[in-house]
C-alpha cells in the first residue's frame, strides 16, 4: 500500500473487493513476499557503503550500527542524509532515524513525524523522543497492544514511570523492551555479514569505470592493508573486494589462498585473475567506492627475501597455485592423496592443493613396488567410469583373449591376473556388488590396458561382464 | 673511405645468428650468456646424442601417440620425462588436464603415477575446462621455479595456434633456474607446424615378461619426428622406474608369444564368449 492509496482512506487489512468498490480505478499487485526481501537485500547491499555492520529487519527495514563511522560522513545528520538520499535516488521512499539504540531508532523511524527529513534523535534523548509515541512502536504483539489499550495504556508516556514491580508483574516483556529502546538493556543487532578483520576503502570522486583503475585502486588499497597486517604480523588468507556502483548495486569478489599473504602487488593479481573469468561485473556508470576487507588473517612472520632460494620457490609455488585456484576453483587444483581402501575408484582422493595435503604412502607398499622388471601394478590413468567391452575369456576365471573396445578388436598377448577385488558390500544394505577381477593385458601392438570381470562366473552371474578401467603407460 | 665488405662467410654467419635470436632458440650447444646448454640426459645415448645431450631445458616439447590407442604410452613416456627432470633438479611437476582429455582417456591415476616413479606428494594436479585454459595456465606455470616440469594435455588441437605455442616456448625460456620443461601431451598426432624443439611420437610396443613371466617394464617404440638441433630417429626404449632411467630395450617384434607360460601349459580351457 502505498501513500497515496493510505490518503484514500484505505487501510492494512481491507479486503480488495472493499476496496475496490470504494475506488474502482484502484491498481492491486498480488503480494510477493520474496521480491519484496530481494528488495530489501538490495537496500541493505547499498547500505554497505555506510557500515559493515548492517542488519537486515524483515519485513521492511534495514538496521545500520554506524558506531564511529558517522565522522566519516560528516557528522550524524549528514549520514542520514546520505541515506535518505541514497534510497530516494532509487525510487524508494525511506522513513530514516538514528538514535542511540536500535528499539529507539526502530519506533522513531515507523512512528515519529511523517516527513521526508531523517529524524536524528541527540545522544541520551531517546526518553523525550519515545514519550509521544504510541505502544506499537516498542515491537509489542498487536493483541499486547490491545490488551494495553484496554487499560487505557497507549502511549510510552503512559508506561514509562509507572512503578516497574507492577508492570513487570501484569505486562511481561514490557519492560524488557522500553529498557532496550531506552539504553538501559544492550542489544546488539545481528549484522548480515561476519565482520571482516581488517578493512581498508577508498571513495573515488569520479566514478571509475575502467578494470585497469579498478585494479589499481584495488593495489593501493591492499599497500594499505598490507602496512596494517605486517604490524600485527599477519597474513590474509581470504580478501574480498566490494564494488559500490553509483546506483547503489555492489560487485563483491572474493579470493582464497593457500598461504597467508600481503604482498600487495599478489593480491592485486589474484583479483586481476578473478575478474578476468568470473561473472562480469557491469560498471554501468562506474564505482565510487571500492572496499577491499580480509575476511580471515592468520599469524606470518616477517619474509625475509633473497638469502634462501628454496623459500622464495616454495612462495613462488603458493603464488601459482592461488592464481590457479582463484581461475579455474581452487577443486580444480589438486594434489592426489592416498587413502585408506582397495577400491579402485577411491584409493586416491583429490584435495585442494591450497590446503597443503601431505600424502603419505605406506613404506611397505612402496617396498613392494620398487622390485626391479615389474611392471607398475596399477594403470596410468583410470577411466571416469569403467566402459564395457566385448571379450572372449575362458571360463570360469580366466584372462580375456580378445576383446573389443571402442570398435577395436583387440588379440592379447600376455595377461596377469586375476587380482580379485569386492566392492565393499559391508556398505550397502541389498544386494552386495559383484565381485571384480581385474587383468593386466598386453595386446599383440604392446597397448597396456587394465580389464576387469564383473561378477564371478556360475556363483554370483551366470554370464560376467567385462569392463575396460584403465591404461598403463 | 668506406668500410672494406665483410667476407662472405661472415655475413652468413651474422644472417645465421640473427635469425637464430629472431627465433629464440640460441645456436646448438650455447646457453645464455655462452654457457653450455642446460639439457637433460635421458640415459639412453642413441637418443641423447640425436637430441645434442639431451632434452633441452627451457624450451617446449611434444609428445604425441602414433595413434589414440597409444595414448596410454604417450602419457607414460611424458610422465619419464617429467620424473627424471624432477630427479635432475628437484622441484614439483604440474600437469594440466582440460576435461575433455579426462574423460576420453581418463584422469590421471595417483597409485599409477607413483609406482610409474612420480611420487604423488610432488604433483600438482590442475583440471581445467578447456583446452584455451590448459595454454594459459602452462604459460602461468612455466615461468615458476619451483617447478621442474609442466605438463599439458591437449585433446581438442584447435586452441593451439601458433601465436600461443609461441607465447608457451618463450615462457618455458623464462622459467628462473636452468630452465623450465614445457611437456605438451597432444592427443592426436598432427604435422601441423610448431616453435617446439622436439616433436616425439609413441607407440606401445610388446614389453619384455618379468622374471616371474608376468608384465615387465613398459617399452615404447619412440620416434623423433622433429628435432631442431639435431637428427631425428627411431629407437626401442623401456622406461626403468626405479633408476629414472630409459633403457634400449631389445627388440621383441619377432618373438613368439609365450606359450610356455606355466597357465597354459596345461591343456587350454574351453573358450566361453561373455559379455
Amino acid at each position: 500500500m502505498n501513500d497515496v492509496a493510505a490518503g484514500l482512506g484505505l487501510a492494512v487489512g481491507a479486503t480488495i473487493a472493499d476496496a475496490r468498490a470504494r475506488h474502482p480505478d484502484l491498481a492491486v499487485e498480488p503480494h510477493d513476499p520474496a521480491a519484496d526481501h530481494a528488495l530489501l537485500v538490495a537496500v541493505a547491499d547499498a547500505c554497505d557503503r555506510f557500515t559493515p555492520l548492517v542488519a537486515l529487519d524483515p519485513p521492511d527495514g534495514v538496521m545500520l550500527d554506524i558506531t564511529g563511522c558517522a565522522h566519516l560522513f560528516g557528522g550524524e545528520a549528514a549520514l542520514a542524509r546520505g541515506v535518505a538520499g541514497l534510497a530516494a535516488t532509487r525510487g524508494l521512499s525511506a522513513r530514516v532515524a538514528l538514535a542511540d539504540t536500535p528499539g529507539c531508532a526502530f519506533a522513531v523511524a515507523r512512528h515519529g513525524r511523517a516527513g521526508g527529513a531523517p529524524l536524528v534523535v541527540p545522544p541520551g534523548g531517546q526518553r523525550e523522543a519515545l514519550l509521544r509515541l504510541p505502544l506499537a512502536a516498542l515491537r509489542l504483539a498487536p493483541e499486547r497492544v490491545a490488551a494495553l489499550a484496554a487499560v487505557g495504556l497507549t502511549h510510552v508516556a503512559d508506561v514509562i514511570d509507572l512503578p516497574r514491580a507492577s508492570v513487570a508483574a501484569r505486562f511481561d516483556g514490557l519492560l524488557d523492551r522500553l529498557d532496550a529502546a531506552l539504553g538501559h538493556l544492550h542489544t546488539p543487532i545481528t549484522p548480515r555479514r561476519p565482520m571482516p578483520d581488517l578493512m581498508t576503502e577508498q571513495s573515488l570522486a569520479e566514478p571509475v569505470m575502467l578494470e585497469r583503475d579498478v585494479l589499481s585502486t584495488i593495489e593501493r588499497l591492499a599497500g594499505r592493508l598490507a602496512r596494517v597486517l605486517e604490524n600485527r604480523g599477519e597474513g590474509a588468507r581470504k580478501l574480498e573486494a566490494a564494488l559500490f556502483r553509483t546506483d547503489g548495486r555492489v560487485f563483491r569478489i572474493a579470493v582464497g589462498t593457500g598461504a597467508p599473504v600481503r604482498d600487495p602487488e599478489r593480491i592485486a593479481r589474484l583479483f586481476a585473475d578473478r575478474l578476468a573469468v568470473g561473472e562480469p561485473c557491469d560498471p554501468g556508470f562506474g564505482y565510487d567506492l571500492v572496499r577491499l576487507s580480509a575476511l580471515a588473517t592468520e599469524p606470518a612472520g616477517p619474509v625475509q627475501t633473497g638469502l634462501d632460494a628454496n623459500a622464495a620457490d616454495t612462495v613462488a609455488l603458493d603464488h601459482l597455485i592461488d592464481r590457479l585456484g582463484v581461475r579455474f576453483g581452487a577443486r580444480r587444483v589438486t594434489r592426489q592423496v592416498p587413502q585408506d581402501t582397495h577400491v579402485p575408484e577411491s584409493c586416491c582422493a583429490a584435495l585442494p592443493a591450497q590446503a597443503r595435503p601431505r600424502p603419505v604412502l605406506p613404506a611397505a607398499a612402496e617396498a613392494e613396488f620398487l622390485v626391479d622388471g615389474l611392471g607398475p601394478e596399477r594403470p596410468l590413468r583410470l577411466l571416469e567410469r569403467p566402459e564395457p567391452v566385448e571379450a572372449v575369456a575362458e571360463v570360469p576365471d580366466g584372462p580375456p583373449v580378445r576383446f573389443r573396445w571402442r570398435r577395436v578388436l583387440h588379440e592379447v598377448a600376455a595377461a596377469e591376473g586375476p587380482e580379485r577385488l569386492a566392492l565393499p558390500w559391508w556398505c550397502t544394505a541389498d544386494a552386495p556388488p559383484p565381485t571384480r577381477d581385474y587383468f593386466r593385458v598386453e595386446t599383440r601392438l604392446g597397448v597396456r590396458l587394465w580389464l576387469f570381470r564383473e561378477g564371478l562366473y556360475g556363483r554370483e552371474t551366470p554370464r560376467p561382464r567385462w569392463f575396460l578401467h584403465g591404461l598403463f603407460g | 673511405m668506406a668500410e672494406p665488405p665483410p667476407a662472405p662467410g661472415e655475413v652468413l654467419r651474422a644472417l645465421r645468428q640473427r635469425v637464430a635470436a629472431l627465433e629464440a632458440h640460441r645456436p646448438l650447444g650455447t646457453g645464455p650468456l655462452g654457457t653450455a646448454e642446460a639439457a637433460l640426459p635421458l640415459g639412453a645415448p642413441a637418443l641423447d646424442r640425436s637430441l645434442g645431450g639431451g632434452l633441452a631445458l627451457g624450451a617446449l616439447h611434444e609428445v604425441a601417440p602414433a595413434t589414440a590407442l597409444h595414448l596410454g604410452a604417450a602419457a607414460g613416456f611424458v610422465l619419464a620425462l617429467a620424473a627424471r627432470a624432477m630427479r635432475a633438479g628437484g622441484g614439483e611437476v604440474l600437469w594440466i588436464q582440460p576435461d575433455l582429455a579426462g574423460r576420453e582417456a581418463g584422469r590421471l591415476y595417483g597409485p599409477g603415477l607413483d609406482l610409474a616413479g612420480l611420487p604423488l606428494a610432488r604433483v600438482i594436479d590442475l583440471r581445467v575446462p578447456h583446452e584455451r585454459d590448459a595454454a594459459w595456465a602452462m604459460e602461468e606455470a612455466l615461468p615458476c621455479r619451483a617447478l621442474a616440469a609442466v605438463v599439458g594435455e591437449f585433446f581438442d588441437d584447435r586452441a593451439l595456434d601458433l601465436t600461443t605455442l609461441r607465447r608457451l616456448s618463450l615462457a618455458a625460456a623464462r622459467h628462473g633456474r636452468a630452465g623450465g620443461l614445457g611437456l605438451m601431451l597432444r592427443h592426436h598426432a598432427g604435422a601441423a607446424a610448431s616453435p617446439a624443439v622436439t616433436r616425439f611420437e609413441i607407440a606401445a610396443a610388446p614389453g619384455p615378461r618379468d622374471p616371474f613371466g608376468g608384465l615387465g617394464r613398459p617399452t615404447v617404440h619412440v620416434s623423433l619426428v622433429r628435432n631442431r638441433r639435431g637428427p631425428t630417429g627411431c629407437w626401442l626404449l623401456s622406461w626403468n622406474h626405479h633408476e629414472h632411467v630409459f633403457l634400449a630395450a631389445p627388440s621383441l617384434a619377432l618373438a613368439p608369444t609365450a606359450l610356455d607360460r606355466p597357465h597354459r601349459a596345461s591343456p587350454p580351457a574351453p573358450l566361453g564368449r561373455t559379455g
